[in-house]
């Protein structure tokens, strides 16, 4: 009689034999003793509950780094674009639905394959100078996107009328306390249950009652501006894909995955989490682009959300300014606990310290050191008086124009690197003509924003 | 390890960070990536556009100066 626990293998049992490269776990735990048999395990009779179960307990790091991503920029850019050309760009967000969701998904397999972070791998993989390269870039870029999230947070307290100068600490002082607990879990319940209170965007696009049938014709059919091709449409058009595909995203997700633990059997319910996060957050994107669309129909200009909320406000009655203030507020808290590890996991695997949110700060100091000084440091940035904040602006958007494409690069030769991933875990030929299509289109995004930087007149004006 | 199934028919899931830590692909031994000829493509192509880019940022900031 069989008296353990037989590991259900299910990616690899149906793999050829030439595929089974990589080393998989075969453990078998003693049904009588249960001494092997992890403590928290949960017994359930039935097959999909069983599913479902593991699903929900891999969910996590997919929606978080998708959702993050609509950070306080995010929701700036996505509002402007709105409000500049109404619903005319909403085809933009869904073609970057599959893009956001390849790129991510190379990660997971990275993530769950190594069990290291992207940080590490190219250390490893590309050697020091690459590996210096990339994590200075993404410590700076990263620092001076934390700044831009403060910024929000300055501004959409200002409006509320809120002092900056108590609300901004109050906020780098919880942003910190979030990730003491020690517990991967409870930052990532709190995180997942913020990144559900976007839903709300939902209720603000409904009560701005934009026309369906303009929602579904400029989702689904790509179109010019009237008049044609010109600087602004096509400056928002890459800050728009900027946006929506940054490069603290591919180190986070991968150092989340890693310090979660995902399992090669969690593999398919990772990517279905990717794949949910990005939905979730291109429709998200699209409700902020219908908020915008209210200021592009009423023809407001505005320089920030902020102020838009407050006009929309005085139409609209208080729910639309206190919900859009509270949503920019939302967005930055999500957007700076997620670059501020994504800066914490990279640097600490790169120096080889402890670096887990599962650790007390005792065993990882240096770890919650960095992401306290990048909290800090970017909160009592915002706070000095005249502050260059429109130079730090302009500053994130070249870095990520020239990070952005050599991280995606990095990306890709790790995906293709058999001699790490094997067969089972390396892009498959469709990924590769997918995901090239991608990298090459990002450089050329990259190339015509830099052109439209160094000569102005390149194309015409709106 | 996921999802368990014992003789009866019983599945036991467990959380990630519960179950029992997973032997992953060792990296520790490998060195630098073999200079293949995509590799080598790839990254005299970025090395070219990092320094197109920088070029045109300097441009820029002396066009501003």
């Amino acid at each position: 009689m069989n008296s353990g626990y037989r590991v259900i293998l299910w990616p690899d049992d149906r793999l050829p034999r030439h595929d089974r490269e990589t080393p998989v776990v075969t453990t078998t735990y003693s049904a009588r003793q249960d001494s092997a048999a992890p403590v928290a395990a949960i017994r359930v009779s039935n097959r999909w509950t069983a599913h479902a179960l593991t699903f929900l307990m891999v969910f996590g790091p997919g929606l978080i780094v998708m959702e993050a991503d609509n950070d306080a920029g995010a929701v700036s850019t996505y509002v402007q674009a709105g409000a500049q050309y109404g619903t005319h760009l909403l085809w933009l967000l869904l073609l970057l639905l599959p893009i956001s969701y390849f790129v991510q998904e190379m990660v997971v397999r990275l993530g769950i394959a190594t069990g290291q972070g992207h940080a590490a791998m190219i250390y490893r993989r590309f050697g020091k100078w690459w590996g210096r390269f990339s994590l200075a870039d993404l410590l700076l870029l990263n620092f001076l996107t934390l700044v831009t999230e403060f910024a929000a947070i300055a501004l959409a307290l200002d409006k509320m009328g809120v002092n900056p100068l108590f609300g901004v600490p109050a906020a780098a002082i919880a942003l910190t306390a979030l990730v003491l607990t020690g517990s991967y879990r409870r930052w990532e319940r709190i995180v997942v249950f913020l990144c559900l209170l976007d839903l709300v965007w939902f209720a603000i696009a409904f009560r701005v009652h934009p026309a369906a049938s303009d929602v579904l014709r400029h989702s689904l059919m790509p179109s010019l501006p009237l008049g044609g091709l010109n600087a602004s449409w096509l400056f928002l058009v890459i800050a728009t894909v900027g946006t929506t595909i940054a490069p603290w995203q591919l180190f986070f997700q991968q150092s989340c995955v890693a310090d979660k633990r995902l399992r090669f059997s969690d593999l398919r319910w990772a990517r279905l989490d990717t794949l949910i996060g990005a939905v979730f957050t291109i429709l998200v994107a699209g409700c902020m682009m219908l908020a915008g669309n209210a200021a592009f129909l009423r023809h407001w200009n505005f320089t920030d959300p902020a102020q838009m909320a407050v006009q929309l406000g005085a139409v609209s009655g208080p729910f639309l300014k206190n919900a859009i203030l509270l949503l920019m507020i939302n967005a930055a808290v999500l957007g700076t606990t997620t670059i501020s590890l994504s800066s914490a996991w990279a640097y600490g695997e790169v120096r080889g310290w402890p670096h887990s949110l599962q650790k007390p700060v005792r065993e990882a100091p240096a770890f919650y050191a960095v992401y306290g000084l990048c909290v800090v440091a970017a909160a009592g940035l915002v706070l000095i008086p005249r502050a260059p904040l429109q130079l730090i602006i302009l500053s994130v958007q070249v870095l990520a124009g020239l990070m952005l494409p050599s991280a995606i690069v990095f990306l890709q030769l790790l995906l293709n690197d058999k001699e790490v991933l094997g067969n089972r875990f390396a892009n498959r030929p469709w990924n590769n003509i997918v995901n090239w299509t991608i990298v090459i289109l990002l450089f050329v995004l990259s190339l015509l924003l830099a052109a439209q930087v160094a000569v102005p007149r390149l194309f015409p004006n709106a | 390890m996921t999802t368990m199934m014992t003789e009866l028919d019983e599945f036991v899931v467990v959380h990630p960070l519960d179950d029992v830590a997973e032997e992953k692909v060792a990296t520790e031994h490998l060195g630098p990536m073999p200079m293949t000829r995509t590799v080598k493509v790839c990254l005299f192509a970025l090395r070219g556009y990092l320094l197109l880019m920088v070029g045109l940022l300097g441009f820029r900031v002396l066009q501003l100066w």
